[in-house]
This record gives C-alpha cells, sequence and structure tokens, in this order.
C-alpha cells in the first residue's frame, strides 16, 4: 500500500513549526535583511536566536531529534523531514534547542557529562572537524596529525570548512594516530577544548554562511578525550555524515515553495503592456516547472527519510534526494529571480539572498558529482538494481 | 472550576475564501478549516483560569466532521476533553440556530463558565454568544479583555471604543473574549502527542437534545439572498514628489476624509 496522508500527529507537528515560522520568524526577516545590508552581521543575534528557542521550548519543541531519555522529541525522520520544510520556508537560519551531533551519544559517562549534555542544554557549542584543505568527500586523505606523548595527544594540522567553527566552544576533530593504517583503524576523533589553543579564523563565502578554518599548532589533549576508540574515527565520521544528508533538500524544498509563492504573488500582480505577467505562457511555464520539481523533490526527500525510518539502507536515495534538490532548488530560485525581473535581482527582496545560500547545496556534504558517483556506482556494481526503489 | 469553551472551524483567513453560489453557505472545500483565531483567545484564558482555580476544560464544537483538526489543536493546547456535535442536519444553520444547538447541547454538561471569541472570521456576526446567553437565561459578559474570577462572581473588563467597563455576573455565565485579553500559548508537543488520549464526545442532534425542525438550512431564521465578491483592488494612485510631496499627500488623506 502506498499511502501519502500524515498522522494527526505529523500534520499537527508540521501545522506548529508553519505558526512558529509564521509568526515568529517571518516578522523579523525585513529587520535581518536591513542588518546583512549594512554588514550589521548575518542571520538572528544570538539573544534572539537564544529568545525563540526558549519560546519553542516552553512548548516542548526541543531536540528534534535527540532521543526522549535526553529531554528531546525523539522525532522519526519522516516528521524530521516535515519540520524542515517548514523551516526552509524562511530564509532566517533558525533551528531548535536541545540538539546535538549523532557521535556525541558514542561518548563515555565522563564525557557526556561534559560535552553532551552541555551541548544539548545550549550551554556549549560543538562543530565536527573532518574536512581538510586536501580531504573533502575523500576523507580518507586527511592529515591532521595526533601523536602520543605520556598521556597526552599532541595535535597538529588544519581543518578547513568547519560549519560553527567559529562559534564553538569544542572541535571533535579527526586525526592520523596510526599513518600505516591510514582510514584504515588509524584515524582517531578527540574532543577539543577552545582552551586547549587551537585557532579559528572566519572564512568569507558568497552566502550569509560563514564556516571558519581551524588550526591545530600542537594542542594538547588529555587521553580521556578520545571520542570512542583509538583507531576508530573513521567508523564515527561516517556515522556522522549519514545522519541525515535529506534534511538538506528538505530544507531547500521549504524554500522553494516559499519562493514559488512569492513568484505566483508576483505574477498576479505586476502587469507589463497591460497584462498582468500571469498571462504571459513564459511565465506560466517557468511556474508550472518550478511545481513539478517541488512535488517531485518532496516524494523523493519524503521517501528517503522512510527509508531511514523502516531501517533500510537509504544511502542510494538521500544521494538521489540531494542531488535532485540541489540542482532543482538552483534552477527554482533562478526562475524566480528572473519573474521578479529587477526587483529579483534588489536586496530589498530576499530572492538573491536565498540564490546565493542554496548554491552551497550543490557543493557543501557531497557536491553534485559525488551524489552522481555513489548513485552510478550503486547501479554499475549492483549494490541497487533499477525499478528495486519501493523494494 | 469546569469550563466549556466554545470553538469553531473557519475557513483559513490566509486562503481565498468563497461562498457556495447554490445556497449561499460557505464554501468549505474551497479553502483549508483552521480554528477561528478569537476561539484560541478563549481557550488561553480557560486554561489560565483553570491553572489558577482547578476544574476541567471542555472544548464545545458544533460542526463538520472536518473540525476535529480544531477540536485536536484545542486539546493539544491543554483543555481536558471534547465535545464535538457533528449532524448533516445542522448544514447550513445561521448564528441563533448555532445559539440554539450549543444551548441544548451545553444542557447536557456541567459547567460555571462558557468562554468563547467574540467573533468568527468567516460569517463574523458576533451574535452567537449574546443569543446563548439569552437561551440559557445566564449573564453574558462580552467583548472580555480581562476576565476575574473570585468564588461565585465574575468580573469583566469590556472594552469599549473609548475605554472599558467594568462588568460583573455570577456564575454560571457566558463571556466572550477580544483578542487583546492574552497571547493564546502554542500547543505542546508532548499534548499533541496525547490528544488522541482525550475522550471527544460526538454526538447527533438527537443525543444533544436538538430539535431537527430547528436547525439547518430549511429553518434558518436569516436567509442570504444576494452575495458579491468584493472588487478587485484597482491600481493605485502615483504622486509624483516634485516639491509638492506633502501638500499631494494631504490633499489625498482629507479627499479621502482621513484628516
Amino acid at each position: 500500500m502506498v499511502d501519502f496522508s500524515l498522522t494527526e500527529e505529523q500534520r499537527e507537528i508540521r501545522n506548529w513549526v508553519r505558526t512558529f515560522v509564521e509568526r515568529e520568524l517571518m516578522p523579523l526577516e525585513p529587520e535581518v535583511l536591513r542588518r546583512e545590508r549594512n554588514g550589521e552581521g548575518h542571520g538572528l543575534t544570538p539573544q534572539e536566536l537564544h529568545d525563540l528557542r526558549q519560546l519553542a521550548k516552553k512548548s516542548d519543541f526541543w531536540g528534534i531529534q535527540t532521543p526522549v531519555e535526553y529531554g528531546g522529541m525523539g522525532l522519526d525522520a519522516v516528521t524530521t523531514a516535515l519540520v524542515e520544510i517548514e523551516l526552509g520556508r524562511t530564509f532566517i537560519p533558525f533551528s531548535f534547542g536541545g540538539g546535538a551531533d549523532n557521535i556525541l551519544f558514542y561518548a563515555n559517562e565522563e564525557q557526556k557529562k561534559r560535552y553532551l549534555l552541555p551541548t544539548i542544554a545550549g550551554e556549549r557549542k560543538s562543530c565536527f572537524a573532518i574536512t581538510e584543505p586536501g580531504a573533502g568527500s575523500d576523507a580518507k586523505a586527511i592529515r591532521t596529525r595526533a601523536y602520543k606523548d605520556g598521556d597526552h595527544w599532541v595535535i597538529n594540522g588544519e581543518k578547513t570548512f568547519i560549519t560553527g567553527g567559529n562559534e564553538a566552544d569544542f572541535a571533535m576533530v579527526f586525526a592520523v594516530t596510526d599513518p600505516e593504517k591510514g582510514a584504515n583503524g588509524g584515524v582517531t576523533c578527540f574532543l577539543v577544548d577552545r582552551e586547549a589553543g587551537w585557532r579559528s579564523e572566519p572564512i568569507p563565502t558568497m552566502g550569509e554562511w560563514g564556516p571558519a578554518s581551524l588550526v591545530f599548532d600542537n594542542v594538547r589533549v588529555p587521553e580521556s578525550n578520545v571520542l570512542g576508540e583509538v583507531g576508530k574515527g573513521f567508523e564515527l565520521a561516517m556515522k556522522w555524515i549519514g545522519r541525515g544528508r535529506y534534511l538538506l533538500p528538505a530544507r531547500a524544498l521549504g524554500a522553494c515553495e516559499r519562493l514559488l509563492s512569492m513568484a505566483i504573488d508576483y505574477a498576479n500582480t505586476r502587469e507589463t503592456f497591460g497584462k498582468p505577467l500571469a498571462e504571459r505562457q513564459a511565465i506560466q511555464w517557468m511556474i508550472a516547472d518550478s511545481q513539478v520539481e517541488i512535488e517531485a523533490l518532496r516524494l523523493l526527500v519524503l521517501h528517503a527519510a522512510w527509508q531511514v525510518d523502516n531501517g533500510r539502507d537509504s544511502r542510494h536515495a538521500q544521494s538521489i534526494a540531494k542531488l535532485y534538490g540541489g540542482v532543482k532548488a538552483n534552477e527554482i530560485v533562478d526562475r524566480v529571480l528572473q519573474i521578479h525581473g529587477g526587483m529579483g535581482y534588489t536586496r530589498e527582496l530576499p530572492i538573491e539572498r536565498w540564490y546565493r545560500e542554496l548554491r552551497l547545496l550543490r557543493i557543501y556534504e557531497g557536491t553534485d558529482e559525488i551524489q552522481r558517483r555513489t548513485i552510478a556506482r550503486d547501479l554499475l556494481k549492483g549494490y541497487v538494481k533499477v525499478g528495486a526503489s519501493l523494494g | 472550576m469546569n469550563i466549556v469553551v466554545l470553538v469553531k472551524q473557519v475557513p483559513d483567513t490566509e486562503t481565498e475564501r468563497k461562498l457556495d453560489p447554490a445556497d449561499s453557505t460557505v464554501d468549505r472545500a474551497a479553502s483549508d478549516g483552521v480554528i477561528n483565531e478569537l476561539d484560541e483567545y478563549a481557550i488561553e484564558e480557560a486554561l489560565r483560569l483553570k491553572e489558577k482555580h482547578g476544574g476541567e476544560v471542555t472544548i464545545l464544537t458544533v460542526g463538520p466532521e472536518q473540525a476535529t483538526d480544531s477540536i485536536r489543536k484545542a486539546l493539544s493546547m491543554g483543555a481536558d476533553k471534547a465535545v464535538h456535535v457533528c449532524d448533516d442536519a445542522l448544514a447550513g444553520s445561521d448564528a441563533l440556530q448555532t445559539a440554539y444547538a450549543i444551548a441544548q447541547t451545553l444542557g447536557t454538561l456541567e459547567y460555571d463558565l462558557v468562554i468563547l471569541g467574540s467573533e468568527s472570521t468567516d460569517a463574523r456576526t458576533g451574535v452567537v454568544g449574546a443569543a446563548l446567553a439569552e437561551y440559557l437565561g445566564l449573564p453574558q459578559l462580552t467583548l472580555a479583555n480581562k476576565v476575574d474570577v473570585d468564588g461565585t462572581s465574575v468580573k469583566i473588563q469590556r472594552q469599549t471604543d473609548d475605554g472599558y467597563q467594568v462588568v460583573e455576573a455570577t456564575l454560571p455565565a457566558v463571556i466572550s473574549v477580544v483578542e487583546k485579553i492574552n497571547e493564546p500559548r502554542y500547543p505542546s508537543f508532548k499534548l499533541i502527542m496525547a490528544a488522541k488520549k482525550k475522550p471527544v464526545t460526538k454526538l447527533s442532534i438527537a443525543e444533544a437534545g436538538i430539535d431537527a425542525d430547528k436547525v439547518g438550512l430549511a429553518n434558518a431564521t436569516t436567509q442570504v439572498v444576494d452575495f458579491a465578491p468584493a472588487p478587485p483592488r484597482t491600481a493605485g494612485t502615483v504622486v509624483k514628489d516634485e516639491g509638492n510631496g506633502g501638500v499631494l499627500i494631504a490633499d489625498f488623506l482629507a479627499s479621502k476624509k482621513f484628516v
């Protein structure tokens, strides 16, 4: 049976987030745009973010995917995707509080007290540091080195494009501890406090999003800060990377919905040569194509999430959703900008902001090309059969 | 203290709302149904009174099957249970008939207070509260922007154009609220997940003690004789500021009698 209906709970959660976005976030949009135009910082201020998270927490919207025993909501993948779609409808970057990187749950009890629980509580901020100038999706090529010195490890190397690296209180750093074994048992993950001595440098980008490069120069961490086991870091890294690729196109889908709605409103009101744009076939086709792609993307995202919930190997479906979402979101924002003409190009409207922001989706967490490689390899090696996605 | 809150499902004001040309009733299929916004304020006030004085909050809805969504939302905000009068015979009932149906249903419930929004965003008659009080023979305290209960009496601030009046009555009473009264809470996630477990009693008109000859379109006391869609918005006038912009704007405002 293929049943596309949401459960009552899913619909209520979706509606809750939709109302929250409309009542709490969208009213802040003009001010956020104004501040960004004037170079007064991007997105919400830390105080605004904190207040909004606390407001949501009053209604138990806290720790979307954090397990219930840690005080979270423990939402399944499909419902989380629905939440992400709604959050994507505003360009204001917002996520609910109470979350923590999935691999922090592999910490031992003592580490959980110092890292996991304060992260869930919002008292500490983490960042995941694997990427290096010479190692992206080819993460096995990392060069950052950690050697043992008594009961400490000494880390040397450079990480780059680290999301949240500028704000983080501690980093989950992946370093080579056994060069001979490399990724096959020679990489270890360390929990490294900022006070241990690493530096972060912001990297300006074409988007409002700003990652960091991290520099480790003889940074010493005690043995007790190894996350998981020595030599088992690469397995943890794979768990982090595979934690929810479907959520990236989910958020972009929300953006596309909002953008298309803007284009429809504009096409209905803007008149050229005595007729609204909506009556021009060139505009109608752009609107129609965008709608078709939005609905196709919705099915791909929810199908990938459904596979996650059902314990299936979802990597192939997640790659498909990520690739399609990245490509189509960029085409849609381009069309919406085109429909708006000069207005779309201005910084009075958020379209150009989305245009810059969505471009990233084709690059981070696996470029389009990496997704295509995965999809093709799965088929050519026979891991996945054509036409078998429903089992 | 037991409080009954009246909840109505209305077409979403964000979408294009239509009347059905066949019988001039609301075309419910044309737009999504949402909880009437003012009813959220009524629920909030009831929950606050319950938190202060104890008791139970019951949601009462007279409306079609789809109204279940609004009932669930009310339960997710914290109401304890709901009564849903759902019967095809009610279709097309006007404000007076609705008040009658609610009054009859309330006869099957125990309550100290009935709270409702001062109007719904669809029909906007704003008379159900007054008519209901009349049917029940209870004091009506309308347009409340503040409610205080003390023992067996209730005191409200009744909002007027110039300020407010303080109105007092003994319980039980009917209170209608305006949006200045409070800031409605969001439903809580835990209550969303638990809403299904809360009792929702579904009643036919017979079970609610409603006389079939007194409700429905055919027996309505008022009739929609004609209707027309709002005229489309016309293009605005562009005023070019050539040093006299202020004068032009003042003239415009004066011509529309704004100043």
